[in-house]
């Protein structure tokens, strides 16, 4: 995808927000999805709405298990506020979404399959550094991955090659190439960190950043599961990029 | 300010100038305008010294003031403080003077007057053309020609001698310790380049400078922060294809994450994009004054290491097992690993060897170790295959080790492709001995740290050049 194409998708995309400047999940995965990374099959349901039981389950596809989770652009720690429901087969699902419009009224509510995997959660992140501009970050993914600070950093743009030089250098590298029966398509992750750099190169202006946490390999495709993309308030518009 | 033709030529003579003023040159011991002085008489180029209050320095005409000059000056070295100094300088401008170094501080790290000085500096290149190196700056050293501002002690006598290490360090003091340490044991420097305030020259305009200079063959700085910073690694990548670029940078700036973040805001929180970038860009990165020194010389010196095997060659036992640890520990810059002797190179050490020794990797010729012994084991590993790079643990102590090993162990490794270390310590003679083997085309450094860690300085390099390779 070149640049061009990727930077007219994050201007469309801008115009697209329902608030500007502030993206929920749902949104910022219909991002990632228009630059080719893939995100969990699912369905957003507008604040007051209710889960449509045949058009809407039916996206879901034969996925017998779902996560429901509020989706707010306010909201930072869903999981610590009980945002999140794990595991929800289909009888459950009405109720479920129910139960979290009850929590969050003013929310909406996403409903996805829940992805199965059994490989190294990764993050894939990108912020702006003062002196360097966008850059982009990958590493160990997860809710530990502040713990762990396994992740390396490269500027944007970042060629494949160079995304490889930055997966061989962290810790969890042996868990992607067959680590006690571990393994994943490096590759396929070397190609999503270059596209989320080429993506940086366009949306990340001083004061803005992107968390991909965690990207996961389900055996056929690397899925993010959670993204986020916080912009600056202050810059809705997006101003041109520094040198 | 981008940097042209023109301005690589300026630089060129802000580091040959033929003629060089000295504005606050004194016949008063001790005075920075007297040490200045004093240590330029030993160049070639024509000086004048000016201070309206003196006819005479050191037998030279003085001048009152820079318009009285009846030269052109290449160089004007501002000596005198704050104030009088952004004077003189502008006078330097309205004369066309080319360069302008400025000792002084107290500019805008001093508060608003000192503010209101520094802006008045920074019209003085677009307005006449002069190029500002400082203030603040601890000025230039050049060994090839002698040219030497600085005046503090820095290791001048044992730098004379020269070399091709470009050393350009936004602080002072930082340049003159560090170099005044690695002095001791011999450290082939092109140049030294002050960069003070930088509200002009920057590293950038000498990254370009010695990148393109054919007497550099290894480029040092200290950086706190980076201007220009993306051009600044697209030039260091380009220049690191010929010449290596190592840098400390110092000094962590914020990321300027807002307080509620994301994880990637929360983990660039340390400094570690720049280690990204640098990585990325093709600079090697070292985190104190004793690594870059140490850096910079074996780099300046060694061919790279073409891989990450390592021989070790050694008289005494314990240096030898501590050698292989410190080699297997892990580290981010490059993994080494002890190399493994093929069958061949082992029956090649065991012919000499005493019947005791391990000839295995570390090959431990113990404390009967003798000169041939040790050089025809190291012409084995030279010729090893499978070793990229050799450590010798180098010990003047057994009677049967004698000081002709050092030119022995020269006439082994010659011109080969394979870096050859060298690791010694002998109490009171250990910079002697280290300089002696610097002399012969060795590096050589009094630790099994410092020894390993330029190992892998080498091995980064040869990563570098084949990914810089791939991408051409």
């Amino acid at each position: 995808m070149s640049s061009t194409t990727i930077e007219n998708k994050v201007k469309q995309w801008h115009s697209s927000l329902s608030i500007p400047g502030k993206p929920n999940e749902w949104e910022s995965k219909r991002l990632l999805n228009s630059i080719g990374i893939s995100t969990p099959r699912g369905v957003f349901i507008e604040p007051g709405n209710s889960l449509a039981p045949d058009s809407d389950v039916s996206v879901l596809g034969s996925s017998r298990h779902c996560v429901v989770k509020v989706c707010s652009e306010s909201l930072l720690h869903k999981t610590e506020a009980g945002g999140v429901l794990l595991d929800i087969s289909e009888n459950y699902l009405p109720a479920a979404v129910a139960k979290l419009q009850k929590t969050f009224p003013s929310a909406g509510v996403l409903v996805e399959e829940m992805v199965q995997y059994r490989g190294s959660e990764i993050i894939i992140g990108a912020l702006y550094d003062p002196t360097f501009g966008p850059a982009i970050m990958a590493g160990a993914g997860g809710i530990l991955t502040e713990l762990y600070k396994d992740v390396s950093f490269r500027l944007a743009p970042c060629t494949t090659k160079e995304a490889h030089y930055l997966l061989e250098e962290l810790t969890i590298f042996p868990t992607l190439q067959g680590y006690r029966g571990l393994s994943a398509d490096i590759d396929s992750l070397a190609g999503t960190i270059e596209r989320v750099a080429e993506l940086a190169v366009h949306l990340i202006h001083r004061g803005c950043q992107l968390d991909i946490n965690p990207i996961v390999w389900d055996t056929k495709r690397w899925v993010a599961l959670d993204v986020r993309v916080m912009l600056d308030e202050l810059l809705a518009v997006p101003p041109k990029a520094a040198g | 300010m981008n940097t042209s033709d023109s301005d690589l030529k300026k630089i060129h003579k802000l580091l040959n100038p033929e003629s060089v003023a000295v504005v606050g040159a004194s016949n008063s011991k001790g005075k920075v305008g007297n040490i200045i002085f004093k240590g330029l008489r030993r160049c070639k180029a024509r000086l004048y010294p000016v201070n309206p209050h003196e006819d005479v320095i050191a037998g030279y005409k003085t001048y009152p003031q820079i318009a009285d000059l009846p030269d052109t000056i290449d160089v004007a070295v501002i000596t005198v403080r704050a104030e009088q100094a952004v004077e003189i300088a502008e006078q330097c401008g309205r004369n066309n003077i080319d360069n302008i170094i400025i000792v002084a501080g107290g500019f805008a790290e001093t508060g608003e007057r000192g503010k209101a000085l520094e802006a008045r500096l920074r019209a003085i290149p677009d307005r006449y053309g002069s190029r500002i190196l400082g203030p603040n700056s601890l000025g230039v050293f050049v060994p090839e020609n002698n040219f030497d501002t600085i005046f503090v002690e820095h290791g001048d006598r044992a730098l004379a001698e020269g070399g091709g290490i470009a050393f350009i360090s936004q602080s002072g003091s930082v340049g003159v310790e560090a170099l005044g340490l690695a002095s001791n044991t011999g450290f082939p420097m092109r140049a030294f380049v002050g960069l003070g305030n930088k509200i002009d020259l920057n590293e950038l305009d000498f990254l370009k400078f010695f990148g393109a200079d054919d007497k550099t063959d290894c480029l040092a700085l200290y950086i706190e922060n980076v201007e220009q910073g993306r051009e600044f690694l697209e030039d260091a990548r380009k220049v690191s294809r010929r010449k290596p670029v190592i840098a400390l940078k110092a000094g962590r700036t914020p990321t300027g994450a807002s307080a509620v973040s994301s994880h990637t805001g929360k983990l660039a929180g340390s400094d570690r994009v720049v280690s990204g970038a640098f990585r990325q860009y093709g600079i090697q990165r070292a985190f104190d004054d004793e690594e870059l020194c140490d850096a910079a010389k074996t780099l300046s010196y060694l061919p790279p290491a073409q891989g990450n095997r390592v021989a070790v060659i050694t008289g005494a036992g314990g240096f030898g097992v501590m050698c292989a640890d410190y080699i297997e520990t892990d580290s981010p810059r490059a993994r080494l690993h002890m190399a493994e002797l093929s069958d061949k190179t082992i029956s090649r050490i065991q012919e000499k060897a005493p019947p005791f020794a391990s000839c295995h990797n570390p090959v431990d010729l113990t404390a009967t170790v003798t000169n041939e012994m040790f050089v025809h084991t190291l012409e084995a590993l030279l010729e090893d295959t499978g070793v990229d790079t050799i450590v010798c643990i180098t010990f003047f102590a057994p009677h049967s080790i004698t000081d002709k090993l050092i030119d022995q162990m020269a006439v082994a490794i010659n011109d080969s492709k394979k870096p050859v270390m060298v690791f010694t310590e002998y109490g009171p003679f250990t910079d002697t001995y280290l300089k002696e083997f610097y002399k012969k085309g060795m590096i050589g450094f009094p630790s099994l740290t410092r020894t390993v860690k330029a190992v892998r300085f080498l091995v980064e390099r040869g990563r570098i050049l084949s990914a810089l390779e791939e991408e051409a």
